[in-house]
């Protein structure tokens, strides 16, 4: 499945507010079709990057590449044209319109009205939201917000996908259900995750890397990681120790 | 699952309403009455380039009074020199639009925020204001038009039929072409509303962020509405001046621009009937408590807009609206189960 061409590459991308380097010096590069989980205590910049990615901030200096172009400074609308999909920390939904508008919203953009029904219809389904369609996002629970924003961001058939926290907020099968969905889309597209939650990461990850104060810190397969002395003393600290 | 103008009730009464008050009003009203419900009509097309911007797309603009004044002030200067006022009533939408698209460029690719935004509009109808007002010597003049300074433009000619700058029309035939043209422009903009560029506009109003996470270009489809508002505005100010056969720099005025978004926020923001109703219904009080001379008539409406945003903070519509379902609802829970709100698609 995943050829060695990457899909995603970041150079020396540094990301400065006032005197504060959220973003410092990362090289970062994800293959087509990999699933990639980044794990960093809160603060670390995974948010800040993937904004960095997004467009929805312009790097202080530094290089982002997707699909071979250099999208740098680009403005977000047209760095998602080429294909990228941000599922953002804290759901950002058109509160006062129902869960179904929202994702036809998305799915709109790549297909003519007939068809974009459809696949919003198709991508509630699949979402296990289909129940929820009608009703008005802004008075949804917080993993129920979750998966409209999911099924939104899918809805955009994006080759990059990434996810802040999807599973912040959601129950035991809500969250089983959330790995099932990252595992499939991760057939079709390119993955990256931001996750506290160690159950659902154990469910999905395989390579991973993690954020301290801005910058890489390790790269390793996920066992590495968890067995990993300093990534458990800057990160999961006596966490690790309970689950392990 | 999408609900369609179709089967929109609200639509088709508004729509209906509209017609009917087009062709049967002027058989039942007297010549003031139709004077005076023109007066409501001209403001309504005002009110709708508030309603739609701010209500359908989130901008929230104290400066339409500057489109409404340039449309007043370019109808007349350019009726004065054509000598008949079709292409000039072209203009009155045209020419704010572009001014609209210009001022909107800087405003939403400078990402101004919503206050900045508030401000810069409220500033440029207030240098527009002070420029007409020094335009009083003769040397201010375009071609046989003097701008008047701060006496206005008297005699504008009134609307003739297109073709015939000689055939002028009697108040009852302005009224009808009025109202043609507000009721033309109520359906044209429920149609965009519901189109998909209506619901992108939506979408941006709700947020913004995703709009722009979604592959939308959140700055060009804000230009390209608040343009369209300015030209609603403007189309407004030269059914204004053509109806009043004069006009002043109060066109340009802050209290035409705090009027729009008073009516906007009294008849219900995200909502087009509304605003129309508080038009009517305020002006009429406006009028009934000026006849009165008790007490000052600012006093009076200003105690109204408190006790209305303080107690229907959401406009008249959607209070009613709301009152309507929650009685429904209500009605629902007695014979099933539990309800859940529903979100309108619109």
């Amino acid at each position: 499945m995943s050829d060695l061409r990457p899909i995603l590459t970041t150079e020396k991308l540094v990301m400065q507010f006032g005197g504060v380097t959220a973003v410092d010096n990362v090289d970062f590069s994800l293959r087509e079709g990999e699933l990639r989980c980044l794990l960093g205590p809160n603060g670390a910049g995974k948010s800040t990057f993937f904004k960095c990615l997004t467009g929805q901030l312009t790097p202080t200096s530094g290089r982002v590449r997707f699909d071979g172009q250099d999208i740098t400074g680009w403005e977000t609308h047209a760095i998602v044209g080429m294909g990228v999909g941000i599922k953002t920390q804290v759901p950002n939904l058109f509160d006062g319109l129902s869960a179904y508008e929202n994702v036809r919203m998305s799915a709109r953009r790549k297909h003519l009205r007939p068809m974009a029904k459809e696949k919003a219809e198709e991508m509630l389904e699949k979402c296990g939201i289909a129940h929820l369609a009608r009703r008005e996002v802004g008075l949804l629970a917080h993993g129920q917000r979750q998966l409209v924003e999911l099924a939104t961001v899918l809805a955009g058939e994006p080759r990059l996908v990434l996810l802040d926290e999807p599973a912040a907020g959601m129950a035991g099968d809500e969250r089983d259900r959330l790995a099932d969905l990252v595992l499939e889309t991760s057939r079709r597209a390119a993955v990256v995750v931001v996750e506290h939650d160690m159950a659902f990461i154990r469910r999905i990850a395989k390579f991973t890397t993690v954020f301290n104060r801005g910058a890489i810190f390790r790269e390793a397969m996920i066992d590495e990681i968890m067995s990993d002395r300093a990534v458990q003393e800057i990160y999961l600290g006596k966490q690790a120790d309970v689950a392990a | 699952m999408e609900t369609s103008l179709r089967t929109d009730p609200g639509f088709w009464f508004m729509t209906a309403l509209g017609l009917v008050l087009l062709f049967l009003g002027p058989l039942f009203w007297d010549l003031f009455q139709i004077m005076q419900i023109t007066q409501y009509v001209v403001l309504s097309v005002y009110v709708l380039s508030l309603a739609y911007i701010w209500g359908f797309g989130g901008i929230l603009s104290f400066g339409q009074a500057a489109f409404f004044g340039l449309g007043a002030y370019t109808f007349s200067v350019a009726a004065i020199n054509m000598g008949e006022t079709t292409f000039p009533f072209v203009l009155a939408f045209a020419i704010p639009a572009i001014f609209g698209a210009a001022l909107g460029y800087f405003m939403f690719y400078g990402k101004l925020s919503d206050v900045y935004m508030g401000v810069v509009t409220m500033v440029v109808t207030l240098i527009f204001w002070k420029l007409i007002n020094h335009t009083a010597g003769p040397e201010y003049a375009i071609g046989d038009a003097r701008l008047g300074g701060f006496n206005g433009i008297p005699s504008v000619p009134v609307l003739n039929v297109p073709g015939d700058a000689q055939a002028w029309l009697d108040p009852g035939q302005m009224f009808q072409v009025f109202m043609a043209i507000l009721t033309l422009l109520y359906v044209l903009l429920r149609i965009l509303i519901a189109s998909d560029f209506g619901r992108i506009s939506m979408g941006i109003r709700e947020n913004e962020t995703r709009a722009a996470l979604l592959g939308y270009d959140v700055r060009r489809h804000k230009v390209i509405m608040f343009a369209l508002g300015a030209g609603i505005a403007g189309m407004a100010g030269g059914m204004w001046a053509t109806y009043q056969t004069f006009i002043d720099p109060n066109v340009f005025s802050l209290e035409m621009s705090a009027k729009a978004l008073i009516w906007t926020m009294a008849g219900g923001v995200g909502t087009l009937a509304g605003p129309i109703v508080a038009v009517v219904l305020l002006q009429y009080l406006s009028l009934k408590l000026g006849e009165m001379h008790i007490l000052n008539n600012n006093f009076i409406l200003g105690g109204i807009m408190m006790v209305l945003v303080l107690l229907v903070p959401k406009g008249g519509l959607p209070t009613l609206r709301d009152g309507i379902a929650a009685l429904r609802v209500r009605g629902s829970v007695r014979r099933s189960g539990t309800p859940g709100k529903v979100a309108p698609d619109v």
